[in-house]
């Protein structure tokens, strides 16, 4: 059987956390089919976190074609290592970079491929059964997968990365050029000015539980340290504390970030309409049986005026 | 040449030239309104004789408005009584010896001082009193015409007084009515003082003011049709020609291609009508809920935009011309969307122009080129698709008939006596699915067997349609006819206003025919037929009359008897009845973002009840008014001084089905 | 340039999903709506055309069941063309499978520019983007926005998490998976869509299939589903130190 083959990815020459699951799934997967684990990673300037990964084999695809990330130029790389290695299974993560090379490979190889996958694992009798969220994390499928270079692409926070360390071999390649996308500049989105709640990933939504106007600036040092844009329920608004453009629900705006921070929101039923498909939904409510809760996947009854501060607090120290 | 003969030569070249000036206006508009789409407006006679009296002849809306309508009845009356001036002046030059007698000349300085009156009072009122709804208006136009009035009158007056003494010594005639005409005689006599009384300069005199009189009416009737005074002639034609359907219904026949309002020729002929009969008064604009809650709406200016693009078309000589989109670039998308189609303009309107089918075409063009607000949008595709505002499945409408004691009978299974359509927000809104509960367990207690139509109701269709969205209404329609059509039952009886609205008066159209009732007029008759035994619940409340419910179906008596006989005393708003104020859910605003909006229209509602004494309670009859105001009273945080409570629960405290002390919504 | 989206309809997640007794969806008895992502494509294949006079859209869905008022609905929307690839397909139809009948049509046509939804409910087995962009070899980009038209080249921007981003140029043809269109899809009206019926045709064509990887679906099941918030209690530190845990356990603390 080939090897279980982890595609990495890079952040800023850091391997991101997603990438650092996969090296942990293919290394028990591998363990358990009795193969071993690899990965490959792009870059030339790859760190000791790749050097030290617990794996057997790391392959590096470097020169100056992968300074950015250009579709055609990475799957042909990685055509000429799958046909190399012939691994029994890929992993990427289901994120841009994955979705994109993770269909066209399994396109240009002819390889079957399941995409957003949740969980791993060989069942009892040594089968590769994954499963996946489908219909909106509505429905979800086990599948059965073959091990001959099935590509997976995983929902990043599936399962925690182990951590652990190894000596893998290390071999070097150097990507060719291939012209059909061209990187014209990397950007960064800016921060800042008035931002737009229905683009932004984590909003930190505050209700009438604010009390008062100058506590919204405990809501705005939060949404900083959390890396979000503060929202609000309607009554904040007619209040005249906010503008309109941050009123989430049925008269404001539908929103769906991957985090919706309810802060002494109680929930009427025209703002659950415009959040309540937010991919994780915490609420904090005095009111224990506010139907905010019926939403929420996580509730708190604290005080909103003082837990802000306490999470801010939190959330700065661990930037320093 | 002699006075006489000068005047004659002048008059008929006066006269030509005005007819001339005036009917080209008039064929002009008359053009207009040929390549309008049809519209029945003759019918009924008797019916639109009648209105035009009391419209005219008493003034009815006019008098809404105490002193204007009083400033304005001095100098229309004016107008009449300017008729036996004319005749007078007239005659007097063209038939030597004509007079209008004794009786009719002192009529005309009565009233010469009357009109004096009302332009004072005129004047007053557009420079001290100021009302907003003359905001937008051309009141430079209005002054104008004042002072043309102004100058008849003293024209009037001024030859008056120098006939006594052109009479006998130019024209060779008696002067019988020298001094019935008390004005024109008083003044005479400071003639005689200053010695103007001798033939030169008598006829100069004279001459000056049969100029101000006649010139300024004929220079009146060349302007008028060219001014916002079209309305002294067309005033009269537009009140004959009123809508006299049902008011709520918004089309009259089934749309064959499309409602949207795109060009001049997509509107009515009496559309074209209204535009040239606005007077700017301003009135729609002092009662609109979009305008008072800040936003860029005021009927006034929708037709007054449109007149004057129509207007710009007329002028421009060049055929290949290109104007702006009616909708869209005559009148901002802000504009028409805000409007929350309450109807309060039609209704006060005092020469009965009908500004909501307007929008609503309007509405109907940006819809067509994709200019919707995202949250409109998605309730149109929730219908759709789903047959809900709610985005919630088809099967979950008949949810809140689950878990209630009382069995809900299916009408598509089994004939019912009653028909219960129960309509969006009472089916799926969690706030008042269980006073659609309530409702069905009074309904048990009176004995009544009735039915609903489960999952086979669909939503009316009356807010798609006044969005503008005549396909998705007719296709709404068309499913709840197809499910009525297949159950038995003897009347159809809603909560809601807005379903009672489509069922009564949008259906037909369709052939669909059944008796539709309120809730509120239900019950009345139950109680009065003993079916159902009221204790009084001596509480202080006041109404709000549901715009689809008091004004488009008029029924405003029904809520309120079945209040009084329950023991309720009702202390009314300011606005109330037809008058109402709208709660600014209509149209679809209820859906719409509310960017722009100052001071929302529930918020000012709650607040003219809270400035009455000691009310306790604020009842509604609409399953969104609940909704509306309930949201409003918590975002003001009012709920310690006043409950919304809808009027079904004060009966079912009425019938000992709950305590008194459970009339208190639950406040989420 | 000669535009194609490729769209497709999904169950309706409104309704319940409900599942067979083998343990498959139940696709006779739900309602389809189109996928929103396609949606999105469509918008910005609609903009792109109306911004350059020389473009055209053609909306493109394979014949699995009832997609017709789908293709009237881009047509009403201003799409040049509505094409229904037909043959021998249902609605369990595979990515896979669908992505080659595509692939197959596209490269007959000629298309410059292909977009279609960076993702749908239903794609287990891939992403039709990439799948398609695989099969012809073309160059392609997912999670994109912006596209702009140049004249042997798109630019796009592609997003990545984290709020970075990178434009992109690439040479047609292209396959674009489409995050967001530059605005709100456009609402159509149901009596234009009607007119749209009467008056404008969809052209068939015999959708060419081949031999796909397909993957064997054990089962299909609901999650365990929870109607409440799981409440963790009214201590602000510990409520604090919780929140953190969990954003650090789901990715969502900046790095």
């Amino acid at each position: 059987m080939g090897p279980v083959l982890a595609v990495l990815e890079m952040n800023a020459n850091q391997l991101t956390d997603a990438s650092q699951e996969l090296v942990t799934k293919a290394k028990s997967l591998a363990d358990e089919l009795g193969t071993t684990a690899m990965a490959v990673a792009f870059g030339d300037e790859i760190g000791d976190a790749i050097r030290t990964l617990d794996v057997g084999k790391v392959v590096v695809i470097g020169g100056p074609a992968v300074t950015s990330y250009a579709s055609l130029v990475y799957e042909e790389a990685l055509e000429k290592v799958l046909a190399e290695l012939a691994p029994a299974l890929v992993l990427l993560a289901n994120s841009t970079m994955g979705m994109d090379l993770g269909a066209a490979l399994a396109a240009r190889t002819g390889k079957p491929m399941l995409a957003y996958a949740t969980a791993l694992a060989v069942d009892d009798s040594k089968q590769l059964v994954a499963t996946s969220q489908v219909y909106g994390g509505k429905l979800l499928a086990e599948v059965q997968l073959p091990t001959e270079g099935t590509i997976v692409t995983v929902i990043p926070g599936s399962w925690p990365a182990s951590g652990t360390s190894g000596t893998p071999q290390l071999e070097d390649i150097t990507a060719e050029m291939v012209p059909g996308v061209e990187v014209v500049r990397v950007m960064e989105e800016d921060s800042g000015a008035d931002v737009d709640i229905t683009r932004a990933e984590i909003l930190v939504s505050v209700g009438r539980g604010i009390q008062d106007p100058e506590n919204l600036e405990l809501a705005e040092e939060l949404a900083q340290a959390i890396g979000g844009a503060v929202s609000c329920s309607r009554p904040v608004v007619d209040a005249g504390w906010l503008s309109r453009s941050h009123q989430v629900g049925k008269s404001g705006k539908t929103v769906k970030p991957k985090l919706y921070l309810a802060l002494g929101i109680s929930g009427a039923p025209e703002h659950l309409q415009g959040m309540k498909d937010a991919e994780l939904i915490v609420a904090v409510n005095s009111d224990g049986k506010a139907p905010i809760f019926d939403v929420a996947h996580f509730g708190g009854t604290a005080d909103i005026l003082d837990l802000m501060p306490a999470l801010t607090e939190r959330l700065q120290g661990r930037g320093q | 040449m002699t006075l006489r003969v000068f005047l004659m030569i002048l008059t008929v070249a006066m006269i030509m030239g005005s007819a001339a000036l005036f009917i080209r206006r008039i064929l002009t508009i008359y053009h207009v309104m040929q390549k309008a789409r049809p519209v029945n407006r003759t019918d009924r006679l008797g019916e639109r004789i009648k209105s035009v009296l009391v419209q005219v002849g008493l003034h009815r809306r006019m008098f809404r408005i105490s002193f204007s309508g009083l400033l304005h009845y001095f100098i229309f009356s004016g107008f009449i009584i300017l008729l036996i001036d004319v005749v007078e002046t007239l005659g007097e030059i063209f038939f030597p010896g004509f007079t209008v007698g004794p009786i009719l000349a002192p009529l005309v300085d009565i009233w010469v001082i009357l009109v004096a009156v009302g332009i004072l009072m005129a004047l007053y009122n557009r420079l001290v009193i100021k009302p907003e709804r003359f905001h937008g208006s051309d009141e430079k136009d209005a002054f104008l015409i004042l002072g043309l009035i102004g100058a008849i009158i003293v024209g009037i007056v001024i030859h008056d007084s120098f006939f006594p003494f052109v009479a006998p010594e130019v024209l060779h005639v008696a002067d019988p009515v020298a001094r019935a005409h008390f004005l024109g005689y008083a003044v005479s006599r400071l003639w005689v003082v200053l010695g103007w009384t001798g033939p030169t300069a008598a006829s100069i005199g004279y001459a000056f003011g049969y100029l101000l009189d006649m010139g300024v009416v004929f220079a009146f009737l060349a302007y008028l049709p060219y001014s916002k005074h079209l309305h002294i002639f067309a005033a009269v034609p537009n009140i004959f020609w009123r809508n006299l359907e049902p008011a709520g219904q918004l089309v009259p026949k089934p749309i064959e291609d499309t409602m949207a309002i795109r060009t001049f020729e997509d509107l009515t002929w009496k559309d074209v009508a209204d535009l040239y009969t606005c007077t700017e008064c301003g009135r729609c604009q002092a009662v609109c809920p979009a305008h008072a809650a800040g936003q860029p709406l005021s009927p006034k200016m929708i037709i007054l935009q449109l007149r004057d693009a129509l207007n710009d078309r007329l002028a421009d000589k060049n055929p290949n011309a290109e104007y702006p989109d009616l909708a869209g670039g005559v009148i901002a998308p802000e504009e028409l969307w805000a409007c929350t189609t309450c109807g309060a303009c039609q209704e006060v309107c005092p020469v009965f122009i009908e500004h909501v089918p307007k929008i609503a075409g309007l509405r109907s063009a940006l819809l067509e080129d994709g200019i919707v607000d995202p949250n409109a949008q998605k309730v149109l595709m929730s219908w759709d698709r789903q047959g809900n505002s709610f985005g919630q499945p088809g099967r979950k409408r008949p949810l809140w008939a689950k878990g209630i004691e009382v069995p809900i009978k299916d009408a598509r299974k089994e004939p019912v006596d009653w028909l219960w359509f129960v309509g969006d927000f009472a089916s799926y809104d969690p706030r008042v699915q269980h006073l659609t509960q309530l409702i069905a367990k009074m309904l048990t207690q009176a004995g009544v067997d009735f039915g609903i139509l489960y999952e086979s109701e669909v939503n009316s269709g009356n807010d798609a349609l006044r969005i503008g969205e005549y396909g998705l209404f007719e296709s709404l329609a068309q499913k709840n006819i197809d499910a009525l059509s297949k159950a038995q039952y003897r009347r159809i009886f809603t909560t809601d206003p807005h379903s009672l609205n489509a069922l009564k008066n949008e259906y037909p159209k369709f052939g669909f025919q059944a008796p539709v009732m309120h809730y509120t007029e239900a019950f009345l008759e139950l109680i009065d037929q003993g079916r159902l035994v009221v204790s009084p619940v001596p509480i202080r409340v006041t109404y709000h009359d549901p715009c689809y419910l008091g004004r488009w179906n008029g029924i405003t008596e029904a809520p309120r008897q079945l209040m009084a006989r329950c023991g309720v005393h009702l202390v009314e708003m300011p606005r109330h009845g037809a008058q109402s104020f709208c709660c600014g859910a209509g149209g679809g605003r209820i859906w719409m973002d509310e960017t722009g909006i100052a001071d929302r229209p529930a918020n000012q509602r709650i607040r003219e009840a809270l400035a009455l004494p000691d009310i306790q309670f604020f009842t509604v009859a609409c399953p969104k008014d609940v909704s509306m105001f309930s949201a409003s009273v918590t975002a003001m945080g009012v709920e310690e001084k006043v409950r919304v409570v809808d009027i079904a629960e004060i009966l079912a405290v009425a019938i000992g089905l709950q305590a008194e002390s459970s009339l208190a919504l639950m406040t989420v | 340039m000669k535009i194609a989206v490729l769209i497709k309809d999904v169950p309706d997640l409104v309704e319940e999903l409900e599942l067979t007794e083998e343990g498959r969806l139940a696709v006779d008895d739900m309602s389809f709506v189109p996928s929103e992502w396609d949606d999105q494509a469509l918008e910005e294949a609609l903009i792109l055309k109306e911004g350059d006079a020389g473009s055209t859209v053609t909306a493109v869905a394979i014949d699995t069941g009832d997609v017709d008022n789908m293709l009237f609905t881009a047509l009403a929307k201003g799409a040049d063309r509505g094409v229904k690839l037909v043959g021998d397909f249902n609605r369990e139809m595979s990515n896979r499978a669908r992505a080659e009948v595509l692939a197959h049509y596209c490269h007959t046509e000629g298309f410059d520019l292909i977009l279609t939804g960076v993702q749908a409910i239903d794609d287990l087995d891939g992403q039709i983007a990439g799948l398609v962009a695989g099969r012809l070899g073309a160059a392609h980009a997912s999670v994109v926005r912006d596209v702009a038209l140049g004249s042997t080249s798109v630019t796009c921007i592609q997003e990545y998490s984290g709020g970075k981003m990178a434009e992109l140029r690439l040479t047609v043809p292209a396959v674009l998976g489409i995050q967001a269109a530059q605005k709100t899809p456009r609402y159509v009206t149901v009596s234009k869509v009607r007119q749209m019926q009467k008056s404008a045709s969809l052209e068939e064509i015999e959708g060419e299939s081949s031999e796909a990887p397909a993957l064997e679906i054990r089962r299909l099941y609901p999650p365990v589903a929870s109607s409440h918030a799981e409440m963790w209690g009214d201590d602000v530190e510990e409520l604090a130190d919780r929140i953190v845990n969990l954003l650090e356990e789901k990715k969502l603390l900046r790095s």
